[in-house]
């Protein structure tokens, strides 16, 4: 209860200095980047939050399923879905591409061998 | 709480299917998605009372974001230890990513909701939700595409890395993460602990990325 604790307050913390600074960012992500902040800082522990993180990762594919299910609204779209996806598939494969060789280019050997 | 039991239900039913079939497609998510709305379109129940029962489930999500940087906190021995491959692979390949949506999208002349939705698609699906209030676009339709995205990806991007030539596991992995976030990583992980590793770093670093760049633009 205390990570779950720990994990809302983050949140909020990150609501409210967005809502404070005015800046356009979501209040959670703001949140996310102050908590990897405190972690690394040591001001919050990692055994603390470990548990309810994992818990809430874990589910994490089930929290936007009712934002999802919004796409009923889009079925009148019809063929447009199809422009939709091929747009998308364009950037996965451009920008995945980019990431990949780029990536590849300046990764460093790794010590510990090849994985499979 | 009849609603809140179904989409459980629904997304337990989901979690099974995965379990027995190897395939990005029994995804949870996408499973989940298509039992309720299949529940709401025959009982004829709109969208908005649906998510008014729902809520208690989408106040874990603000919780759940930030719960991501324990992963990233994690990894920071890799991080560290890659970061010029990490951090600047992951930022250019999101970048081009959302640069070639927002480019495509223009030229087909899709529709404003499409366009606004598809710009946040590269970023993790509960982050493009929450990033929607700020693009204008729809926030279930830009839930969806971000969805659809990682399910995509997760399909066609490992054999378009092999065909590039790209065999590293860590710019494997990255690569994935890069554009097809949470269902891309959970594809990488299928290649090895280094591959979902970089690949929850790509994730990590496109939510961030994906925000500040709908953050300049919603400024300008």
């Amino acid at each position: 209860m205390l990570g779950l604790g720990v994990l809302v307050g983050f949140a909020a913390g990150g609501q409210a200095l967005v809502t404070v600074s005015g800046l356009p960012l979501p209040g959670s992500v703001v949140g996310l980047a102050l908590l990897w902040a405190a972690l690394g800082l040591k001001i919050v522990r990692l055994h603390w939050i470990a548990d309810a993180a994992d818990g809430l990762l874990g589910i994490l594919g089930l929290l936007f399923v009712p934002a999802t299910v919004g796409f009923i609204g889009y079925l009148s779209a019809g063929a447009a879905w199809g422009l939709w996806l091929l747009v998308m598939t364009a950037g996965l494969l451009l920008g995945g591409g980019v990431a990949g060789v780029l990536a590849s280019r300046l990764a460093r050997p790794e010590q510990r061998g090849p994985e499979v | 709480m009849a609603w809140i039991a179904l989409t459980l239900i629904a997304f337990a039913l989901g979690v099974v299917l995965q379990t027995r079939v190897r395939s990005p497609l029994a995804n949870p998510t996408l499973i989940a998605t298509l039992i309720v709305a299949g529940v709401l379109l025959v009982g004829g129940v709109s969208h908005a009372d649906y998510l008014d029962r729902v809520r208690p489930l989408t106040a874990l999500l603000a919780p759940a974001i930030v719960a991501l940087a324990v992963p990233l906190y994690r990894l920071r021995a890799l991080l560290s230890r890659q970061w010029r491959s990490l951090v600047i692979g992951g930022l250019s390949g999101t970048l081009v990513g959302v640069g070639t949506d927002v480019f495509f999208s223009r030229m087909l002349n899709l529709s404003d909701q499409a366009q606004r939705s598809l710009l946040t698609a590269p970023a993790t699906s509960p982050v493009a939700l929450q990033l929607a209030q700020f693009t204008g676009a729809p926030s279930a339709l830009a839930a969806t595409l971000a969805v659809l995205s990682g399910l995509v990806g997760a399909l066609i991007l490992p054999g378009f890395l092999t065909l590039l030539g790209v065999k590293h596991p860590l710019a494997r992995g990255l690569a994935i993460g890069a554009v097809a976030h949470g269902v891309g990583t959970a594809r990488a992980r299928e290649e090895g602990e280094l591959t979902g590793a970089a690949s929850s770093i790509g994730m990590g670093l496109a939510a961030l990325l994906v925000t500040l760049v709908v953050a300049g633009v919603s400024r300008g």
